[in-house]
């Protein structure tokens, strides 16, 4: 009978564990990329990138600015693959990383055809829309001045076909939201094989 | 026409020489822990040594661990991972390929040396092995719980099978050995651990059960290194005529086996050398076997 009432425990306890699990496996099996969540440069589409990328850690070992960090359990099936937090710590696009991965999930590729988002400006909160100082950070910051980000009338303009994503200017931009969103924000626009990469 | 006594030289002469050459064949009986531990401890330092100087120093000449390991332009690839990176992505990509060409052939060769001689679980083991018994009252350990063996090749294929299905290459992920080197790693560059980490500590605890409970039965990679070294030339040869069956070869097996059953020419010997210390009257060596004395010896 003692046997019998600790495994009525046991399994008691099993099933309430077990309730919130398809909410959470939900959740095990979303990809982490999202706003200002980066994949490093060349990444293959995010569909076959948890199937391809063998978790060796070598991207974040070889790169010189910290930016690339191994996620942890947390993210499920995503646990151990690279991500770029654009905010703390762009990518500055030393390509490094893409000479050393051994199983193509980052393949090698330019500076200048990185795609690992795109930058879109918050016009509702950026400073230089709204008109409140004359801030051009993100100008100045961007590696391809004058291409991806172009001023207009003293106010920053995107220009899709130059920006590489790598968050420069996120990570410099001085308005920061309640959610740690800036004004200037990536959007993974091409982390889906969806869109032609 | 050749005289009787004549002959009987010749073929005297024929099978001394055959004897050195089995002789140089075999590997050398002494010191083979202490050669092990030497490699061991190596190849747990390159851990430990790669993110620190990779983080420190900025020299990036070596990086990643046994998942893949990166020297220079050489590089290599666990050859479980990448066949599931193979698997699961479906797209070829002929560095992985390239990259898991070396761990094969060694597979091949020497059968499941990585476990054995390489492998920081192993070492690790091996390692709380000699601690506990430095501290236990009880010198000599039982395994308590015993599986089928054949369970290594259905976790193999449940492994692999699991990961196609999800999408993901779980062994990946979980693999424990793999995991060592990422946590020492995360250690080094962001200065924390991660929970994963726990695998690591339940199947160094799992030892307590039954001596290298996981690599005996639930490792994949293993299983898979064992399946391709399946005729490999390194074996543990056993001499029926000067084995006294003393048993010091069964107990002191990390994986349970029991050579003077010729149990170290199977297919789960990780040819490790351990046996072979121990063994008193030398009935047991490593040796290189060529294709014909290995039929002769099954």
């Amino acid at each position: 009978m003692k046997r019998r009432a600790f495994l009525k425990i046991l399994s008691g306890a099993a099933c309430v564990l077990m309730l919130p699990a398809p909410v959470r496996a939900k959740k095990l099996l979303a990809s982490p990329v999202r706003r200002n969540r980066l994949r490093p440069p060349g990444a293959v589409p995010e569909e076959i990138f948890a199937g391809k990328c063998i978790r060796c850690g070598r991207c974040v070992e070889v790169c010189p600015y910290k930016s690339i960090i191994p996620l942890d359990i947390r993210s499920g099936v995503y646990a151990g693959t690279p991500l770029v937090f654009a905010e703390d710590v762009p990518c500055y696009l030393c390509m490094k990383c893409v000479l050393v991965c051994p199983t193509g999930t980052l393949q090698k590729i330019s500076q200048e055809q990185t795609r690992m988002g795109l930058a879109v400006v918050n016009k509702h909160q950026c400073y230089s829309w709204q008109e409140i100082t004359l801030c051009r950070t993100c100008y100045d910051v961007c590696p391809f001045k004058n291409k991806a980000i172009i001023l207009e009338e003293l106010r920053p303009i995107v220009m899709d076909d130059h920006c590489t994503g790598c968050g420069i200017c996120t990570h410099a931009c001085p308005f920061t939201a309640d959610n740690g969103d800036k004004a200037i924000n990536i959007e993974p626009l091409f982390a889906s094989a969806t869109v032609k990469w | 026409m050749v005289s009787t006594a004549k002959c009987r030289v010749i073929t005297q002469a024929v099978e001394y020489e055959r004897e050195m050459v089995e002789k140089e064949k075999t590997f050398p009986r002494q010191h083979i822990r202490r050669w092990r531990l030497l490699v061991q401890a190596g190849a747990f330092l390159l851990l430990i040594i790669t993110p620190l100087v990779n983080y420190y120093l900025h020299i990036h000449f070596v990086q990643g661990w046994y998942q893949s390991l990166g020297i220079g332009k050489l590089w290599f690839v666990s050859p479980l991972e990448g066949l599931e990176s193979l698997l699961v992505a479906k797209i070829i990509y002929l560095p992985l390929l390239i990259g898991m060409v070396v761990p094969v052939l060694v597979a091949f060769f020497l059968g499941r040396v990585f476990c054995g001689w390489i492998c920081p679980v192993h070492f690790l083991s091996d390692m709380s092995d000699r601690l506990i018994h430095l501290f236990a009252r009880k010198k000599r350990r039982k395994d308590r719980l015993l599986l089928p063996r054949q369970i290594f090749w259905f976790v193999l294929v449940a492994d692999i099978f699991i990961a196609m299905v999800l999408g993901a290459p779980l062994f990946v992920i979980f693999s424990p050995p793999g995991l060592i080197g990422r946590e020492i790693m995360r250690a080094v560059f962001f200065h924390t651990l991660a929970l994963e980490g726990l695998i690591v500590v339940a199947v160094l605890i799992a030892n307590l059960v039954t001596s290298r409970f996981f690599c005996r039965y639930f490792c994949p990679l293993g299983a898979l290194l064992a399946l391709i070294g399946g005729k490999r030339r390194l074996r543990i040869h056993h001499d029926q005529d000067t084995c006294t069956e003393c048993g010091l070869c069964q107990r002191s097996c990390p994986l349970g086996l029991n050579p003077a059953l010729k149990e170290g020419a199977s297919l789960y010997c990780w040819n490790c050398g351990e046996c072979v210390e121990v063994c008193g009257p030398g009935a047991l060596c490593l040796r290189w076997e060529t294709r014909s004395q290995g039929q002769r010896g099954e």
